[in-house]
């Protein structure tokens, strides 16, 4: 095989064994690598009646075919397996360095069952894969452990870590490589957690990959590099992070505030936006593998009552998550926020939605002093969140701690209150981007994601914003944000290129800059995978529909393609003011263009075959 | 009026810059505008010049203070926006998605235009400044409905 190697790593750690198997060939180019391989692997050997959190329970890691290649963006890697958030599939991607030095490895993936009966972790260095003892590691925080494991092992070792969240079984928890890049949504570190496997460390002697056609890909990809680090987005990344465009989200109502009731406060603007972070806070910037843009910030807050050291800073996800979005526009109270939930372990957007949620139901008298022990929640109390909530979370401490441990759904559900004001769709808390000012399309693709509410699972944020045209697959009109016409058509284009992108492991930040013949050549010239651009967008929908026949057999069927009320209601200010998302009409045609069944969710056998699916579809069909 | 074949709106690659420099003026005296402008602290130049040779101004933000003029700047811009002066008239107008237009490559960006960025929310504003300077300039006609 090129590109890609053929081969993963298994691990048993009920059975304390490891062992290298080779993958069919044909899994790969029919479902390109990343998650949309963990799906296929999940659907092929996955058990369907394990609880997440039960040894028997999969999580996979995965490489996309991209992996190695020293391109801007291209070495992300994928988790995946049955959310415990969720309770149903879920994905999960991260940047920084884990995923070349897989490949370097020998290894596309990595897919761990059981138990281990003691504090373990998985070291690989080439052929050498062992399961040893982890127990002086346990309990203790994600930064304490990534430097204890670089310094016995060296700093050339790659790491992937749980904090002490994941090892109380919140459910919302991270997995963090080199201690900054987290593997954040859908609670994989929990996974980790429930299996007591605290940490993977690797190092690959060899840094090589080959490739199908070497000489062909180093001159396409000199020249992505050249226009990706060259293009506008990866200047403004470049210079201010992801949060550089919060200014332009706020005045379109994208940003959302106190649990999503309003879409616009006007200081929150200059007070949060990426550039006040660079000017206030940043040291330096920081790079995933291979990467020009270097979008990541180094931040250090030197006095006041959220002074850090110099370290890993918050993403534009972070600083709403714990700014608007829970009533404060202190940036620098953000900077802690984001490093505490690094160190617990605690992915910050369902952390942040999480705690919205339960301030807006202790406003409304849903929660009281007596369920949460004591504790008042109040908007903008940020010395409340950081030093009072979040490490009770993290510990399932008291009755705030345990109540809010598994998710606002969760949590609205045990207290039997404040349902109709949880922010998400499937389960999975929804990102810092309102549909209703940011794009009506969102709302659409934020319900039918597998995952649950997702900005990066398909590209239409980045349609709706106008930065993507994609001429040669119909991707030429224009839509209105803030409307439902040519939404689905925009939808049924987009999850299938999510699909691609995801699986191939590749940033959205880098990828919008590259043409859709050039997707085709950069996966015919590393993997050899002989697509055109017909067969490209087939593997993509292919991924798509393998995930929704995965959910059904885990029990959603179309009435779960939905989004919770606080989310179809209208906008009540800003820009948006009055704009509502009409989904349902969205949704029956998504379902038409895509050929899905309108009862059951999953593509009708017909479609499925269509797309080389006939076997998937004899087992739910 | 007979235009020039290769624009819509506009006789010839001068008339544009006319009333582009009668914005900035306006936009100058604005306070809120003003200062926004002070705090991108750039050369900026406005690159038209695909609609003719003389279809250029330059906007200096630099150092507190704001000053235009037609043509390309003496000095080496920190920022350049290429694009037509139909598009321009488009996106001075508030009718033309600035993203989108670069996205399909109607607009070209060299430089940061990071400053700028944060002034994107004002367009609206902005638009309706320019239309003023149409209509004191009878030339309402070409207000974008």
């Amino acid at each position: 095989m090129k590109g890609n190697t053929g081969k993963i790593i298994s691990v048993d750690l009920t059975a304390g064994k490891v062992g290298v198997e080779q993958i069919p060939e044909e899994y790969y180019s029919k479902y390109i690598g990343g998650s949309g391989l963990a799906a296929k692997i999940f659907w092929e050997r996955g058990n369907f009646d394990a609880d997440p959190l039960s040894p028997e329970a999969m999580l996979l890691f995965m490489d996309g075919p991209l992996a190695g290649l020293r391109l801007s963006g291209a070495s992300r890697n994928s988790v995946a397996g049955r959310s415990p958030l969720t309770g149903h599939w879920g994905d999960s991607s991260s940047g920084g360095y884990f995923a070349p030095e897989l490949r370097f490895a020998g290894y596309d993936g990595i897919v761990i069952t059981g138990k281990a009966s003691s504090p373990s972790m998985l070291f690989i260095q080439d052929d050498k894969i062992e399961i040893r003892d982890a127990s002086e590691y346990w309990g203790r925080g994600t930064g304490e452990v990534t430097q204890s494991l670089k310094k016995t092992y060296g700093k050339d070792f790659k790491t992937l870590v749980i904090g002490p969240a994941a090892e109380k079984l919140v459910k919302f928890t991270i997995i963090l490589n080199d201690g900054h890049h987290a593997t954040g949504r859908a609670g994989f570190g929990t996974l980790m957690g429930s299996k007591n496997l605290k940490a993977i460390i690797i190092k690959a002697t060899k840094k090589e990959v080959a490739f199908a056609e070497p000489e062909a890909l180093d001159a396409l990809r000199k020249e992505l590099n050249v226009k990706i680090r060259e293009a506008l987005p990866a200047n403004v990344l470049h210079e201010n992070g992801t949060a550089a465009n919060l200014i332009g989200g706020m005045a379109v109502g994208d940003v959302p505030i106190k649990n999503w009731t309003s879409n616009y406060w006007e200081e929150a603007s200059e007070a949060l936006t990426g550039s006040t972070l660079t000017e206030q806070y940043l040291t330096k910037r920081g790079a995933c593998a291979f990467c020009g843009i270097a979008c990541k910030r180094v931040v250090e807050v030197k006095e006041g009552p959220w002074a850090i050291p110099e370290g890993p800073g918050p993403e534009y996800e972070t600083i709403v998550a714990f700014g608007t979005l829970i009533g404060s526009i202190d940036l620098a109270a953000t900077c802690k926020a984001g490093r505490v939930c690094n160190d617990l372990g605690i992915d910050t957007i369902s952390a942040g939605g999480t705690i919205a949620w339960a301030m807006e139901a202790f406003e409304r008298g849903d929660l009281t002093k007596e369920d949460t022990g004591g504790i008042e929640l109040k908007w903008g109390d940020m010395d409340t969140v950081i030093n009072v909530v979040l490490p009770m979370i993290a510990r399932r401490d008291g009755k705030l701690g345990e109540l809010l441990a598994d998710g606002s759904v969760a949590a609205a559900k045990r207290l039997g209150k404040g349902t109709e004001y949880t922010v998400h769709s499937k389960g999975l808390e929804a990102p810092m981007h309102d549909p209703r000012g940011g794009g009506h399309g969102m709302a659409l693709t934020y319900a039918m994601s597998p995952r649950g509410a997702c900005h990066v699972a398909d590209p239409m944020m980045f349609i709706e914003l106008g930065a993507r045209f994609y001429p040669e697959i119909g991707l030429d009109f224009e839509v209105d944000p803030r409307s439902s016409d040519n939404k689905a058509e925009a939808a049924a284009i987009a999850v299938a290129l999510g699909a691609i992108e995801n699986s191939a492991c590749f940033c959205e930040f880098a990828n919008g800059e590259i043409t859709i013949p050039e997707w085709v050549d950069l996966f015919n010239y590393t993997a050899g995978y002989g697509w055109d651009i017909e067969e490209m967008m087939r593997a993509g929908r292919r991924v798509f529909f393998l995930k929704r026949l995965i959910n059904y057999r885990f029990g959603l069927t179309a009435k779960d393609d939905d989004l919770s009320p606080r989310m179809l209601e209208p906008a009540r200010d800003g820009e948006p003011e009055g704009s509502a998302v009409d989904l349902a009409t969205m949704k029956a045609r998504f379902y038409e263009i895509m050929g899905m069944d309108p009862e059951k969710g999953i593509p009708m056998p017909k479609t499925l075959e269509a797309d080389d699916m006939a076997e998937e579809a004899a087992r739910v069909w | 009026m007979k235009k020039e074949a290769f624009m819509e709106y506009w006789k010839d690659d001068k008339e544009p810059i006319v009333y582009f420099l009668k914005l900035f003026e306006a936009c100058m005296k604005d306070p809120e505008l003003s200062e926004g402008l002070k705090k991108v602290n750039q050369l900026i130049w406005f690159d038209y010049t695909e609609s003719g040779p003389e279809c250029s101004f330059w906007v200096d933000t630099r150092g507190g203070k704001i000053s235009a003029g037609a043509g390309k700047p003496a000095e080496d811009p920190d920022l350049t926006m290429s694009l037509s002066a139909d598009d321009a008239h488009r996106s001075w107008s508030n009718k033309l998605n600035p993203v989108m237009a670069i996205t399909r490559k109607k607009i070209r960006v060299k430089g940061s235009a990071t400053g700028l960025l944060k002034l994107a929310p004002k367009l609206k504003k902005v638009a309706d400044m320019y239309n003023k300077v149409l209509a004191d300039n009878n030339r309402s006609d070409l207000i974008m409905k």
